[in-house]
């Protein structure tokens, strides 16, 4: 592999890692597309690449949100039950089908993810469930509120459900899932966005290290690949930490529905 | 005001976990960050990086690539790629130490059963 190569790559990663922290993603709806049709990577290999990137926004975002106490651990560790066991049934099911399959299935989750994404924009976050009437009580220091914030988790059973379907997806397309997980959290249990969004974070870590380890198995990581796009996309996450205090979140999220719209209806006459 | 924040603070006693969860994080990312980095750097300086299409699907076959001399790139690229991959395991294991810690035995059961299920897939991966 050439230098222009493995900058391609990193360039690549840095973008959608940029991209993916400013809306709150993993970034691997924008990375997969960037590695199958600008890289011409093949889709196993790039759901491998993407599931490695994964690991690593997930592990540096939620090293940073556990130190601003806004992870809920306990409420990370308990849905992570149901989400690595979808991550391994999604991994195993990916490895039995076609690239041509897995790329009309991504192209679903991208209409689907472009939908929620606009939805999401226009929706409230949802009433947070008050410290005592809830399960796994947690509280962080909010310093835009310049609040203690406490809450508490309700419907637990019912986010676990979405949690394995989210770890499923993961599993199988090489996504971090954190575009089901946040608004289940929010909306149905009652978690503030900032909490759901650091949980989610710390969640995809571990979903996505479930089923990493099969597409290693099946030859499809490619430490080349691998490491030049982690890369890329820890860098372009931490800058996209940075620019996300400045701009609108609500515009990007119009503009990038629209992006995946796009890319969803090339991924259909592929 | 400052007495309702004692009291939650009482509640969340969260400090070991959070601490060892944390570090944990923290050293695997930039361990493996250092070992990509390092590895792409020399890849970048070797005419011959260039290792084809066959790539290790095993944990035994990255071993014996990083033993075997097969390009020092390309086994530091893998021995990073590795160290990214595991580090959501320990990340599982540190949590379960901090639960243990703080004697939170229904949490201790949670991280071990998540635990075993991505150890479980391991082994069966690989077997």
């Amino acid at each position: 592999m050439t230098l222009p190569a493995y900058l391609l790559f990193f360039v690549g990663g840095t973008v959608t890692g940029t991209i993916g922290a400013l809306l709150g993603l993993g970034g691997g709806v924008f990375l997969i597309p960037f590695l199958v049709f600008v890289c011409g990577l093949p889709m196993h290999q790039a759901i491998a690449t993407s599931i490695i990137a994964v690991i690593a926004t997930s592990s540096a975002g939620a090293a940073m949100n556990i130190e601003r106490r806004t992870v809920n651990i306990r409420l990370g560790m308990l849905l992570e039950t149901t989400t690595v066991a979808g991550a391994i049934l999604g991994g195993l099911t990916a490895n039995l089908l076609s690239g041509e399959t897995l790329t009309r299935i991504f192209a679903i989750l991208l209409l689907g993810v472009s939908v929620l994404m606009v939805w999401r924009s226009k929706q409230s976050d949802g009433a947070v469930t008050p410290f005592d009437e809830g399960l796994l009580q947690a509280s962080f220091r909010d310093p835009a509120a310049d609040e203690e914030v406490a809450y508490s988790v309700r419907r637990v059973p019912a986010i676990m459900g979405v949690s394995l379907l989210a770890g499923n997806v993961s599993g199988l397309l090489g996504v971090g899932g954190g575009i089901f997980k946040v608004p289940a959290m929010t909306m149905i249990a009652g978690v503030p966005i900032k909490a759901a969004t650091a949980t989610s974070n710390f969640m995809i870590g571990v979903t996505a290290a479930a089923s990493a380890f099969i597409y290693l198995s099946y030859g499809h990581v490619n430490p080349f690949v691998a490491s030049a796009t982690a890369i890329g996309v820890l860098a372009g996450s931490f800058l996209g930490i940075k620019a996300a205090q400045r701009i609108q979140s609500i515009v990007l999220a119009w503009i990038f529905a629209g992006v995946l719209l796009l890319v969803s209806l090339r991924m259909f006459i592929f | 005001m400052e007495r309702d924040r004692h009291t939650l603070k009482e509640h969340l006693p969260d400090r070991p976990v959070e601490r060892w969860t944390g570090l944990t994080l923290r050293i695997g990312v930039w361990c493996s960050a250092g070992f990509m980095a390092a590895g792409l750097l020399l890849a970048s300086r070797t005419p011959s990086g260039e290792t084809g299409d066959a790539f290790p699907r095993s944990p035994e076959g990255v071993l014996s690539l990083l033993t075997s001399g097969g390009g020092i790139p390309v086994s530091m690229m893998y021995a990073g790629v590795l160290l990214l991959m595991l580090t959501p395991f320990v990340r599982v294991l540190a949590a379960m130490l901090g639960f243990l810690i703080e004697k939170d035995t229904k949490f201790v059961t949670v991280s071990l059963l998540v635990f075993t299920m991505l150890a479980g897939e391991l082994v069966f991966t690989f077997r």
